[in-house]
């Protein structure tokens, strides 16, 4: 597969963490990830899309594969027009929520990918993108 | 199509056997699914089977966890049986807990001790009748 794909899922309704989990389970098979890395991608997906929906209300996501030199990888990314994140450096610590959750959504997501990239902006929206590299 | 949760009672426990990937319903679902069929049965504890899950995220690992607390509160014990390899991996590297969960590798396993358990239990019974 060397030619780029991608696509968009709307997270709109709570179902729709799903949809995003499914889509993205079909897109690391295809580029050829393990069990072991498939779950982790499915999984970072999963706790970024119920970032968006919890905290936005909805949002997207944005998926498309990566190509580079003899590498190929995926990319995630989560864009909601929400509250934004008032304090980053909080939001990215173990154990950190204002949703009351467990509050290990980003942090979290960071640990299981290879690159994370946050942009927010309080009473504008957040950006959350995410990479996992498959080196051959 | 999004498969269910399956509910069955073997002997004196509850097997609940989780799909693959359930929905954030399908997840909600377990709590009460769980303790109404632990309040209708006379049941020592529950086996949750989670051979069939291919992703355990943190709102599913609280879920199951808190459900395990309330079946202790309710009397019984839970045991989570067939973790696969890459989900355990991933729960501990996303830091997610079970809780004081008991946990085994396999069903058989599971079936094995949870013998074991009312066993003891039925044991102690004859032993407070004497």
């Amino acid at each position: 597969m060397s030619e780029p794909e991608q696509g968009t899922v709307p997270i709109v309704l709570e179902a729709d963490i799903a949809v995003a989990r499914r889509v993205v389970r079909d897109v690391a098979g295809k580029i050829g990830f393990g069990v072991t890395e498939t779950t982790r991608i499915i999984t970072a997906a999963s706790e970024l899309g119920r970032n968006v929906f919890k905290y936005a209300g909805q949002g997207v996501m944005h998926w498309r594969t990566l190509h580079k030199g003899t590498s190929s990888g995926v990319e995630l990314s989560f864009e909601d027009h929400g509250p934004g994140i008032a304090d980053l450096d909080a939001a990215m610590r173990d154990g950190f929520s204002t949703g009351g959750s467990l509050g290990m959504g980003l942090p979290g997501a960071k640990r299981l990918m290879d690159e994370m990239d946050i942009q927010t902006t309080p009473g504008e929206g957040t950006t959350v993108v995410v990479r996992k590299w498959r080196h051959r | 199509m999004i498969e269910g949760i399956a509910v069955l009672k073997l002997r004196d426990v509850l097997l609940v056997t989780m799909p693959a990937d359930p929905d954030d319903s399908t997840v909600s679902a377990l709590q009460s699914r769980t303790l109404d069929a632990m309040e209708q049965h006379d049941v020592k504890g529950l086996i949750l089977d989670l051979s069939k899950v291919e992703i355990l995220d943190s709102y599913f690992a609280r879920t199951v966890a808190e459900t395990a607390k309330m079946v202790t509160l309710m009397g019984g014990e839970t045991l989570i049986a067939g973790m696969r390899p890459s989900v355990a991996i991933t729960a501990t590297e996303l830091n997610v807990t079970l809780g004081a969960t008991r946990t085994v590798l396999t069903l058989d396993r599971a079936l094995d001790l949870a013998g074991n358990i009312s066993r003891k239990k039925s044991v102690q019974k004859t032993r407070s009748a004497l």
